[in-house]
């Protein structure tokens, strides 16, 4: 019973079904959760209800315009939201996502399996890549019926495109934070502080401008307004592929080092709880 | 070629007659020298060695604590030792961590936590089967199958998180048979399983093994390394105490206690009269010792033999006094006993 060396194609390409295996095994789960499939759902919505009032109060000259034209708090407020999606997903799935493998002990069984750790670490996330754009696009298409917000859908295709790079980016960033979580065994009280600074330094709610002087350089420099301004351009305003290439281009950097981070980090760590023994601990 | 080792430094007496024997080096399946493996102050594994055969049960037994999860452990990939080496295929470049290593091994572990508790037992096994690098359609196939296979057809869309602990060690081996692996390592499978289940799984990995798998197989069932195991291989705080066929670890000590079962046959008054109890004690004398096991029922007894005498010496004393023997089994096994004897009492 001698294994056989399989050729690299057939690796890589090997290691890309398992991931379908991942999103197979979350929808189970999703589906096995209805409630708070449902009440992740209604929680949204009640989060554009209040922000629908909030708008009410807001003069849109305070907001910047997209594409020449003045939008409204509401429309701008969903586009940050729908991007709250992906740092969701991207911080806080995975982390809890490494904990739960913890806590059932399939992590061991999945390492102990011919498992790239790299796919391991996609697969936790896997389901809610795919899941995130649907979930945002579904949500803006609510928004839209619900609150008379004017979206530019042909906006749906760039805005994804800046994905491709804020995805990764943040991604990175929760594997980086996963790896804390598995050396740790905590660790998200001190990543949702991060996380809720980062997001508070950024776009999302409010615009830049209102912010502290101070803080505007710093805003504007942290990726997540960089991922708004070109989702924004293409979903309020006019903004095309080529439009929001700028944006595209300045995450990338970003991507590519949280990424190779994320990778390093985890991969470290997983070292140390084999040299610690402690890998099955919880 | 080289000559199996034999690392009993603590009980060398120990040392079972296969340990002189030579093995060729294709049929080593894992090769363990002098693994060490030390968490904070306690030394889990004092310098450990072993050699894994192809087509062979190799049973590791020991006390709790006695270091057989953390070996199996160490060779699963998980844990990583202080010292010493193994060696797989007899690859000496093969890290412990590789695709390569991690797809000739298969374990199942000793807890129950090893599964996904919202989705059902068939779906874990698929994604197992996918994890261990089947196609979807592959995977579906061979996950009934084995699912099957441990007896678990009757729970179809069960959550895992449903299952008793039995029902989960079954899905463990079944997960360990999803896709076939040169190696096995099993830390007690048949824990929690009545003694059918029990066989049903000794009969799946008596399959694998015949299939050509070597299987380390982790137990506290004594008995049941009987007629299933090959070799053993006995941990006792970290230290192996023990290797060997199964027939030299029984060999190592012969039962001294036995429960038999007595009737009077004599036929003279006087004698019947005494009773079997103290006609018994009489025959014996220096022989050993007997006493009833419970008081209303004096045909049974538990018979105690001196270190020298043998067992036909003291039943043929009994039957010259007219005393029929009508059953007689050990009280514990060979193997439980060689077990006692071979590892330290609890403090």
């Amino acid at each position: 019973m001698t294994l056989i060396a399989l050729p690299r194609f057939t690796l890589v390409s090997s290691e890309i079904r398992k991931l379908m295996a991942f999103v197979r095994r979350d929808l189970l789960e999703m589906l096995s959760y209805r409630l708070a499939f449902v009440s992740d759902w209604l929680s949204m919505i009640g989060q554009v209800v209040v922000f629908f009032f909030v708008g009410k109060m807001v003069s849109p000259e305070t907001i910047a315009s997209y594409g020449g034209s003045q939008v409204s708090y509401i429309e701008f407020v969903a586009v940050g939201i729908a991007l709250t999606s992906v740092l969701d997903v991207g911080l806080g799935k995975v982390i809890s996502a490494v904990r739960q493998e913890q806590l059932y002990g399939t992590l061991e069984a999945l390492l102990a399996s011919p498992t790239a750790s790299t796919t391991v670490q996609l697969g936790l996330a896997a389901y809610d890549m795919l899941y995130v754009p649907i979930r945002m696009t579904i949500f803006l298409v609510l928004v839209s019926v619900l609150f008379g917000a004017n979206f530019t859908w042909t906006g749906l295709g760039p805005a994804a495109f800046i994905l491709l790079a804020f995805g990764p980016l943040v991604w990175g960033l929760g594997v980086v934070s996963a790896a804390g979580v598995l050396t740790f065994r905590k660790g998200t009280l001190v990543l949702g502080f991060a996380g809720f600074a980062f997001a508070v330094a950024s776009g999302i709610y409010f615009p830049v401008g209102v912010l502290p002087t101070w803080l505007q350089p710093i805003a504007e420099a942290n990726p997540i307004t960089v991922a708004l301004d070109g989702m924004r351009s293409a979903l309020l305003g006019t903004a095309g592929y080529r439009d929001v290439l700028p944006e595209f281009a300045a995450l990338i950097p970003f991507a590519i080092v949280s990424v190779v981070a994320g990778i390093v980090a985890f991969r470290a760590a997983l070292r140390r709880e084999r040299r610690l023994g402690t890998l099955g601990l919880y | 070629m080289r000559e199996e080792p034999h690392v009993g430094a603590v009980q060398p007496t120990a040392v079972g007659a296969a340990s002189d024997r030579a093995i060729a080096a294709e049929d080593i399946a894992i090769d363990v020298r002098d693994v060490r493996r030390r968490f904070d102050e306690k030394d889990a594994l004092k310098g450990v060695s072993l050699l894994l055969r192809r087509g062979t049960v190799h049973a590791l037994l020991g006390p709790n604590g006695a270091g057989k999860t953390t070996l199996l452990r160490i060779l699963a990939g998980l844990v990583d030792p202080d010292a010493g080496t193994v060696v797989i295929d007899g690859d000496p470049s093969m890290e412990r961590t590789s695709r390569r290593y991690r797809s000739t091994i298969r374990m199942t572990p000793s807890g129950d936590r090893s599964f996904y508790l919202r989705i059902s037992g068939i779906e874990n096994l698929v994604f197992f089967a996918r994890m261990y690098g089947l196609r979807p359609k592959q995977a579906k196939v061979r996950a009934a199958e084995c699912f099957e296979a441990v007896g678990l057809e009757h729970a179809g869309d069960l959550r895992v998180g449903r299952y008793s602990h039995g029902m989960q060690k079954r899905l463990s081996v079944a997960r360990a048979l999803l896709v076939p692996a040169p190696i096995l390592l099993i830390d007690e499978a048949t824990h929690d399983l009545d003694p059918q289940g029990a066989a049903r799984i000794r009969g799946l990995i008596r399959e694998a093994v015949d299939d050509g798998a070597a299987v380390l197989w982790a137990t506290q069932r004594l008995d049941e390394i009987r007629g299933f195991a090959d070799h053993v291989t006995l941990l006792n705080r970290g230290e192996i105490r023990f290797e060997g066929t199964v027939r030299a670890f029984m060999a190592v000590s012969p039962p001294r206690r036995y429960l038999v079962h007595l009737r009077d046959a004599a036929k003279a008054e006087d004698l019947r009269a005494r009773g079997i109890l103290a006609r018994s004690e009489e025959a014996l004398d220096d022989l050993g010792r007997i006493v009833p096991t419970a008081e209303a029922d004096e045909g049974h007894m538990l018979m105690a033999l001196e270190e020298d005498v043998v067992l036909s010496r003291a039943l043929g004393a009994l039957m010259a006094t007219e005393i029929e023997v009508l059953a007689c089994v050990e009280e514990r096994s060979e193997i439980e006993e060689a077990f006692l004897n071979l590892t330290d009492p609890e403090p």
